[in-house]
């Protein structure tokens, strides 16, 4: 997942806790090697080397792809699960080295999910076009290593892959689990959310952007003009019954770019933004 | 600013969609249905001065489907010492002929009569098959099969459970079928023979007979609340068959001086009878159990009344307590106490002259203490450590048998003790794989 990884379970029986600990890392695993971009032996790989061609895929991954085509439509097209090829021009470095108009525009002829076919079983990727599914990937991991938890134990178990985390209930040991939300510009003033139960996703990195004359470009880009949203915060954290949940939505709540306040104020949803 | 549109319902279902299907990849990892569950344990019993046993057991439980398991489970037991044969104690010693009629034992003064033949290897085999017939029936189907070195037990069972109520409450019927085989070394004695002199020709019938038992069982358990259960189960059970115990004999005693007569002056065999019971035995037995979770603690009390047509009725209180001490282990006591009153043929010994002649088989008698009136008490302690994917346990049990005196005892009868106590340890250890 390339960010660390950590599993809590309360319990003092330590063969059944290893055992929760490698259900997790065996599912976090597999599904990391099944949708990487970066591998050359998974489904992605089959599907961005079709030329053009319909690949049959699993059961898994159609619902994915439904989930994320639902995503898709329920934000008008922001929440675009093609949109990675704009890193091939955006390398969030800090440094100042901004892609040319030109550039955005002949990626963007690769960006829609509208362009792609869908008919499950069958996926038809434009020549060129790629899938990115590193926008939910992690939080389904989480969502995923949880479900598996639960078919095995009822104990109190905190899932974390890189921020985005799951609680299976509440400790016994407190009334909740204390998340500590990682400060952002230096002022060290770390937030505490309490969780009982449910997910947490975080967005944003600000330690990944660019900088031209003045202009902080954050590495959130809008797949529509190929460019970062302006004025996103520098990180939104949302809590929803469902990690993947949570995700979609402080994802999207930093494509909202400014209003990304006013977005999560109508979800209803509790979250904390860092500007 | 644009009205944002509330999108989390929609999402909602979406990914309970998204993660309402289970990959492929996790059909051999739930695979948890498939592999063997297996129980191992052994225990070992020991009356003191009589009986012990050790008895290793092996269990193993497979789950076929959701719904449908097999259970196999494997006993072998190996029994060892001596038992009382039945007859009345002396102030002579006492000689008695073993079972085989080869050669005989010899028992002293003042002492219960214990024949030290008794040495067994039993050897028995159960399987038994759960499958779901409708979402609220499931059916059990059991064989058995137990063989040891003169005995054969061949049974078959099943048994209907059904759920109403919101599997609230639970309907069970059942029925059980089994046929024994019983080939004595030596015959099978005549009812009521004189035992005689080893190496001289014994009152025997046949060489085998056989039972059959045949139950039935009605039962209903209810879920009270989320913490506690109540069951109450009827059974009737009927015997029909050789139900005597063929190594089992009377004494037959002077009327005045309680003295056991001599039957061979040359050997001090005393004067003994085979015994004989009834050919049918139809017994009723009702049984209520009460559970409460109590915070993570186990209750478990059961009530059993039993009664049937030899005029014998029985009470058992049966109390344990699981107390949870950690996440993983648990202390169990365990109190029992079991009443029964004794067999209307129930004879401890004769009164010379007035013993029924050899044949006459429509006339009933017993000493077997296991028929007499009886007191038992069990106090015992179980701890166990429990984790996930396997467990142990150890157990002990003290055992005391408190069997009633005849109220009339003769002459020197007056002073010996017919039915002694006998007390017995168990201990018990099990592994869960």
């Amino acid at each position: 997942m390339a960010s660390p990884c950590e599993i809590l379970v309360e319990t003092r029986d330590h063969v059944l806790a290893k055992k929760l600990i490698h259900i997790a890392a065996n599912e976090a695993w597999r599904i990391e090697r099944k949708f990487s971009r970066y591998r050359d032996d998974n489904i992605l790989y089959q599907i961005h080397h079709a030329c053009g061609g319909p690949v049959e895929i699993d059961d898994e991954l159609a619902l994915l792809l439904n989930f994320s085509e639902k995503c898709y439509q329920l934000t008008d097209g922001m929440f675009d699960i093609t949109s990675g090829v704009l890193r091939r021009i955006w390398k969030f470095d800090c440094s100042d080295n901004i892609p040319t108009q030109k550039q955005i525009d002949a990626l963007r002829l690769l960006i829609g999910w509208g362009k792609v076919s869908w008919q499950q079983p069958f996926i038809t990727l434009p020549e060129g076009m790629e899938l990115d599914l590193g926008g939910i990937g992690k939080e389904y991991a989480v969502d995923r290593a949880a479900v598996l938890i639960s078919q095995v134990s009822d104990l109190p178990v905190l899932i974390n892959f890189g921020g985005d985390l799951y609680a299976t209930k509440p400790p016994n040991s407190r009334e909740s689990w204390q998340v500590g939300i990682e400060s952002i510009g230096g002022l060290n003033k770390t937030g505490i959310i309490q969780v009982k139960s449910g997910g947490i996703a975080t967005s944003g990195d600000a330690r990944r952007y660019l900088e031209r004359d003045g202009i902080r470009y954050s590495h959130v880009l809008n797949p529509k003009t190929g460019w970062p949203v302006q004025g996103a915060p520098k990180s939104v954290t949302v809590a929803s019954p469902r990690c993947t949940d949570a995700g979609f939505l402080s994802t999207t709540a930093m494509l909202n770019g400014v209003a990304a306040k006013s977005f999560l104020e109508a979800q209803g949803v509790p979250y904390w933004i860092q500007n | 600013m644009k009205k944002h549109k509330k999108i989390t319902m929609a999402l909602a279902v979406a990914t309970s969609s998204l993660m309402s299907v289970t990959p492929d990849v996790h059909a051999e990892e739930s695979a948890d249905i498939g592999d063997w569950d297996i129980d191992a344990a052994v225990l070992y019993y020991t009356e003191s001065d009589r009986v012990s046993a050790f008895e290793p057991v092996i269990s193993a439980k497979k789950q076929i489907d959701t719904d449908e398991s097999i259970s196999l489970k494997l006993t072998l037991d190996s029994l060892t010492g001596p038992s009382a044969n039945g007859a009345v104690p002396s102030i002579n010693p006492q000689t008695f002929t073993r079972p085989s009629g080869n050669n005989g034992y010899t028992t002293s003064a003042n002492e219960t009569p214990l024949d030290d033949t008794f040495k067994d290897t039993r050897i028995a085999f159960n399987a038994s098959w759960e499958q779901a017939l409708t979402r609220m029936t499931r059916l059990t189907l059991g064989g058995n099969i137990s063989n040891e070195y003169d005995y054969l037990s061949l049974g078959l069972s099943a048994v209907v459970a059904h759920d109403i109520n919101q599997r609230n409450t639970t309907f069970t019927t059942g029925v059980s079928f089994a046929n024994d085989t019983i080939e004595p070394e030596g015959g099978l004695p005549t009812a009521f023979g004189v035992m005689q002199p080893s190496g001289t020709l014994q009152p025997r019938q046949t060489d085998s007979d056989d039972k059959t038992i045949f139950d039935v069982l009605f039962g209903v358990t209810q879920i009270i609340d989320k913490d506690s259960l109540f069951q109450v189960n009827y059974s009737y059970s009927q015997a029909d068959g050789y139900l005597t115990d063929p190594f089992k004999v009377i004494s037959v005693v002077d009327g005045v001086i309680g003295l056991p007569i001599i039957e061979d002056a040359t050997t001090n065999l005393s004067q003994v009878v085979y015994e004989n019971r009834p050919d049918s035995r139809a017994k009723h037995s009702v049984f209520t159990q009460y559970k409460r979770n109590i915070i993570g603690d186990v209750l478990d009390v059961s009530y059993r009344y039993m009664f049937d047509d030899w005029d014998i009725n029985s009470h058992t209180l049966d109390f344990r307590y699981r107390l949870k001490t950690s996440e993983t282990t648990f202390w169990q006591p365990h109190l029992r106490y079991y009443q029964q009153s004794e067999a209307d043929f129930f004879r401890p010994y004769f009164i010379s002259g007035q013993h029924p002649g050899e044949g006459t088989d429509n006339v009933y008698a017993t000493s077997d203490y296991r028929l007499g009136e009886m007191t038992t008490y069990t106090v015992g302690l179980e701890y166990g450590e429990k984790y996930h994917d396997h467990g142990w346990s150890i157990s002990g049990e003290f055992y005391l048998q408190s069997i009633s005196e005849p109220t009339k005892k003769v002459g020197q009868l007056v002073q010996q003790e017919l039915y002694p106590d006998v007390d017995a340890f168990m201990l018990r250890f099990s592994y869960d794989f």
